[in-house]
């Protein structure tokens, strides 16, 4: 398990490193004693079967838990230099350095431009044309500026599911936060939307550090250069894309990824 | 095409079947008659206000202020004084259900005893009756000064449109999903943005829903005017005085024994009638819209 890939260790450095991380929701003890590295600018697909604890994991790196009473984690989650499971943390500055994606499309009650713009008035002073040339700019990035250039003030809702997840991911993006997450970003998409965001990832590592829950075994394979598997809370093995798939080393990821159960 | 699957009855009858249906026609039957008698009563009450109302509804009804019988008056003040107090109550409620429905919703969860005190506050002031309202506000805003006002009348109905616009607040924030504030909160949000800047903008027409709904239900109160704005003959516009409204003025001339206040009083819940009307069309225009 402790074996490092060789084109993982061509980047040694690690944006994410999660050390004895223990989660609960209330008294249940849903993830146990992880740790895993989350090597820069590469894609790390985390796969497991339903509540296996992966999603819970992702929403640890954005504090996402804070938002409900009764949910805790325990142990480091070193990002820059810092635990970001410090009671003191500025959550807002980490969710803008750690962004993150849903399974479902949100688009926000407002234009396609505002959408954009919205994460962007929050956390920096832009002039207009600035605004104008950011929004652009991230919008040309997923591949929905020719789609959306002549409808900017056009309601986002009305964009196509395919479409809105990729207006959420430039929203995502336009922070520029360091760290991408992804909550099974396709699971509700049709298969040429699934195939244009997973085009989207490839280009995206090569700036951001990405993270990606996903049941999509194929998809795993497709888009990762690392992959984790979790099975009931606890992180059974982490290896290259690679070997994951074609010789695992634990017999439950074996189990799994043959689709014996799961 | 050997042998298919048949059922052991096949198209024989159904007794059972039979059975069911005929249950199913009486329940439907049911249902129909009574919708058709709520249609009856709503549609009489409308055609006796009409007959009635539209023979008094004039030019000098709506352009004359009251006055003595057979002095070809009208309801000109009252229609004004009944804008005032109604604006001016929605003005006072409006800010204070929102904040309250919006705290309900967003900060007030299950284990907080506080909000589930408020929400139970809430709803108990919804079914006060609304006389009650009137006496509390004679005693607090009308006896220690000495006098009626409309200040005391629009705080009256006020404090009856309150409950309604915190209830349709939370209840419409509960429905946005929340999917929408974890994506607001996984930007950078602080939560009160997330609140205005989402949550409140998608939940807006049902918002604003409710408070159409609360000006449509206070529009027509009389009770709690009774013994807070009074009445009045004459044109008054100040807040610190006695104030015509409506409703009062269909009270005290309906049951007048002088022929043409009768009428007055008919064409005056034409009018208020016909405004409540205009405010739920409004809803339905906005809601669609939405």
């Amino acid at each position: 398990m402790t074996e490092t890939d060789p084109q993982v260790a061509k980047s040694p450095e690690v944006a994410l490193a999660v050390r004895n991380l223990n989660f609960y929701y209330g008294e249940n003890h849903a993830l146990h004693d992880i740790s895993i590295d989350f090597p820069a600018r590469r894609v790390t697909a985390m796969i497991g079967p339903s509540g296996c604890g992966k999603s819970t994991l992702l929403r640890v790196f954005n504090r996402m838990y804070d938002l409900y009473p009764g949910q805790r984690a325990t142990g480091e989650v070193i990002f820059d230099g810092r635990n970001v499971l410090e009671r003191d943390l500025d959550l807002n500055i980490l969710r803008a350095r750690v962004g993150m994606v849903f399974q479902k499309p949100t688009p926000f009650p407002m234009s396609i431009y505002d959408n954009i713009a919205f994460g962007l008035r929050l956390h920096e002073k832009l002039n207009k044309a600035d605004m104008d040339a950011r929004v652009q700019d991230v919008l040309t990035r997923v591949a929905l500026w020719n789609e959306v250039r002549d409808r900017l003030n056009a309601p986002a809702s009305g964009l196509s599911g395919g479409q809105q997840q990729r207006l959420c991911i430039a929203r995502s993006i336009a922070t520029r936060p360091e760290v991408l997450l992804l909550d099974e970003p396709t699971s509700a998409l049709d298969p040429i939307s699934t195939a244009r965001i997973e085009e989207l990832l490839d280009e995206l590592k090569e700036e951001f550090t990405i993270a990606i829950v996903t049941h999509n075994m194929q998809q795993a394979a497709r888009c990762a250069d690392q992959v984790a598997f979790f099975y009931m809370g606890r992180l059974i093995e982490v290896d290259s894309a690679d070997r994951m798939f074609t010789n695992p080393k634990q017999q439950q990821t074996q189990d799994y990824i043959t689709g014996r159960f799961g | 095409m050997s042998e298919t699957v048949v059922s052991t009855t096949g198209w024989k009858p159904n007794p059972r079947a039979a059975r069911r249906r005929r249950a199913d026609h009486l329940a439907t039957a049911f249902g129909m008659v009574m919708a058709g008698i709520l249609v009856l009563v709503l549609a009489s009450i409308l055609w006796t206000l009409l007959s009635r109302g539209l023979a008094g509804l004039s030019a000098a009804a709506i352009m004359k202020p009251m006055g003595p019988p057979g002095s070809s008056s009208g309801l000109a003040n009252a229609i004004v004084g009944s804008l005032i107090q109604t604006f001016m109550a929605l003005l006072m409620a409006t800010p204070l259900g929102l904040g309250c429905g919006i705290y309900l919703s967003e900060y007030g969860t299950e284990t907080n005893k506080f909000a589930s005190c408020v929400r139970f506050v809430s709803d108990v002031l919804m079914s006060v009756p609304s006389i009650l309202v009137g006496l509390f506000v004679y005693q607090v805003l009308v006896a220690p000064f000495g006098h009626f006002s409309a200040l005391a009348g629009s705080v009256a109905l006020a404090i009856l449109a309150v409950p309604i616009i915190v209830r349709t607040t939370e209840d419409m924030l509960r429905l946005v999903p929340t999917s929408m504030r974890e994506a607001g909160a996984a930007l950078g949000a602080t939560r009160w943005r997330v609140t205005l800047s989402l949550c409140l903008r998608s939940a807006k027409t049902g918002v604003l829903t409710g408070i159409l709904l609360a000006l449509a239900r206070v529009s027509g109160e009389t009770a709690p005017l009774l013994f807070t704005s009074l009445g009045n003959q004459n044109w008054s516009f100040s807040l610190n005085r006695p104030m015509a409204s409506l409703p009062v003025t269909i009270y005290q001339y309906a049951g007048a024994s002088y022929e043409d206040w009768v009428q007055l009083a008919w064409a005056g819940a034409l009018l208020v009638t016909m405004g409540v009307l205009a405010i739920n069309i409004a809803v339905r225009v906005s809601a669609r819209r939405g």
